[in-house]
């Protein structure tokens, strides 16, 4: 719960900068000086940046840490090359078992912004595909024996660690998000990812829980979400006319 | 987001886990028929009560709990049941108990098997074997492995016959 707090006024925070910066904005254009002979120009480069969320997670909760880098590289107008790269450890705990995921990750595609900025402005609102592999190891810490019949009431339990180690997955994902530029090449942004799990070794005796990069498996089916809270840097490198 | 109440974190209760061994009485006569056994009464090894479900009762078939801690599970199953604390229960020393009791033990190996997230791991019981110690006076005449059936996995079927 309280993350998705986190994320509600995340959201609502971002919505409020974009519609500031789109305000400044119009009084920019209404000013007479600028003349219908400017050139609308773009920049180009390489942002880099990283998820705050993973970091605020790494610190608020007690059985998880992860960081997560992420960078772009701005191909046209609207499509940029994405990617991100991490480390996650979740460590999973119900009444009868613990169970610990950790390992890294990575995920490149592309990213199309839609939406249509203001002259000079360079936020966006933008879908994108990802591919995700990660390598990572599951351990079973301790679990005790469900029975249904509590005749007798000891169950076996066990806390010898059982590791499952060199596991792979890949999944694609679906990312939706926004970036705004708050600063002079300096963004924040938020996003959704959709998951759809590929193929992911299965430990024996026993099953992935959670996959680092690809968060909580369900039960129900090889769908995963995702969410991240992005504060990144554009380190321009040409502009370019539209 | 974590969220702490989805179904999958719920063991459901129609999700097998670990199984109860179940045990069906024949007529040693007719090994064909079955035949109730009168006033069963049945209690774990040290136990302090008897099994919930088998407390004085005339009875074809029953389940019993096996202990997943342990490689045996050891029970009395006592026929025509009877107590009388001749009017003094706080007295046990006058305590007539009636009918007939007779010890199994019931070995095998415990397994482990992971089930589910939230279910987590059952037992399985591999390889079991019945011993019926012998007092001289045993209501039970055979006690044996329903054929071939050497793991109890599951409540699908009877693991075990008793023919009296």
């Amino acid at each position: 719960m309280k993350t998705k707090h986190i994320l509600t006024l995340g959201i609502s925070i971002l919505l409020m900068l974009m519609s500031i910066s789109a305000l400044a904005q119009n009084e920019d254009t209404s000013d007479p000086v600028v003349s219908d002979s400017l050139k609308i120009t773009n920049r180009y480069g390489i942002r880099l940046g990283g998820d705050l969320s993973k970091l605020i997670r790494t610190v608020l909760e007690d059985d998880y840490q992860g960081f997560e880098i992420m960078g772009d590289y701005r191909l046209t107008k609207r499509l940029y090359i994405s990617g991100e790269i991490g480390f996650e450890e979740k460590t999973t705990k119900s009444e009868f078992l613990r169970s610990t995921a950790n390992g890294s990750y990575f995920k490149a595609g592309l990213d199309y912004n839609t939406f249509d900025n203001w002259f000079g402005m360079e936020n966006a609102i933008y879908a994108g595909l990802r591919v995700g592999a990660s390598t990572f190891k599951q351990t079973v810490n301790d679990f005790t024996v469900y029975n249904t019949n509590q005749y007798w009431e000891e169950q076996f339990t066990s806390a010898t660690e059982q590791e499952f180690s060199g596991l792979a997955a890949l999944w694609s994902e679906l990312i939706i998000g926004l970036k705004a530029e708050v600063l002079p090449n300096l963004y924040l942004g938020l996003n959704a990812q959709l998951k759809v799990l590929i193929s992911d070794d299965q430990p024996s005796n026993f099953e992935n829980i959670y996959i680092p990069g690809f968060n909580k498996t369900y039960d129900s089916g090889r769908f995963g979400v995702g969410y991240g809270y992005n504060v990144s840097y554009l380190i321009p490198l040409y502009k370019k006319e539209k | 987001m974590t969220s702490s109440c989805e179904r999958d974190d719920i063991c459901s209760a129609t999700t097998p886990t670990t199984p109860n061994a179940i045990i069906t009485f024949y007529d040693v006569a007719n090994i064909e028929t079955l035949k109730s056994v009168t006033g069963l009464r049945i209690i774990g090894d040290g136990q302090e009560d008897a099994l919930p479900t088998v407390n004085v009762v005339t009875t074809d078939s029953i389940t019993i709990p096996l202990r997943t801690n342990m490689n045996s599970t050891k029970y009395t199953f006592h026929k025509d049941y009877s107590f009388d604390d001749n009017g003094t229960p706080d007295d046990s020393s006058d305590d007539v108990i009636g009918g007939n009791p007779d010890v199994v033990t019931i070995s095998y190996a415990p397994d482990q098997i992971y089930v589910s997230r939230a279910c987590g791991y059952k037992t399985i019981f591999r390889n079991f074997s019945i011993d019926l110690e012998d007092d001289g006076d045993t209501w039970i005449q055979t006690i044996l492995n329903v054929t071939d059936n050497i793991t109890i996995e599951n409540e699908d079927q009877a693991h075990i016959n008793i023919r009296h």
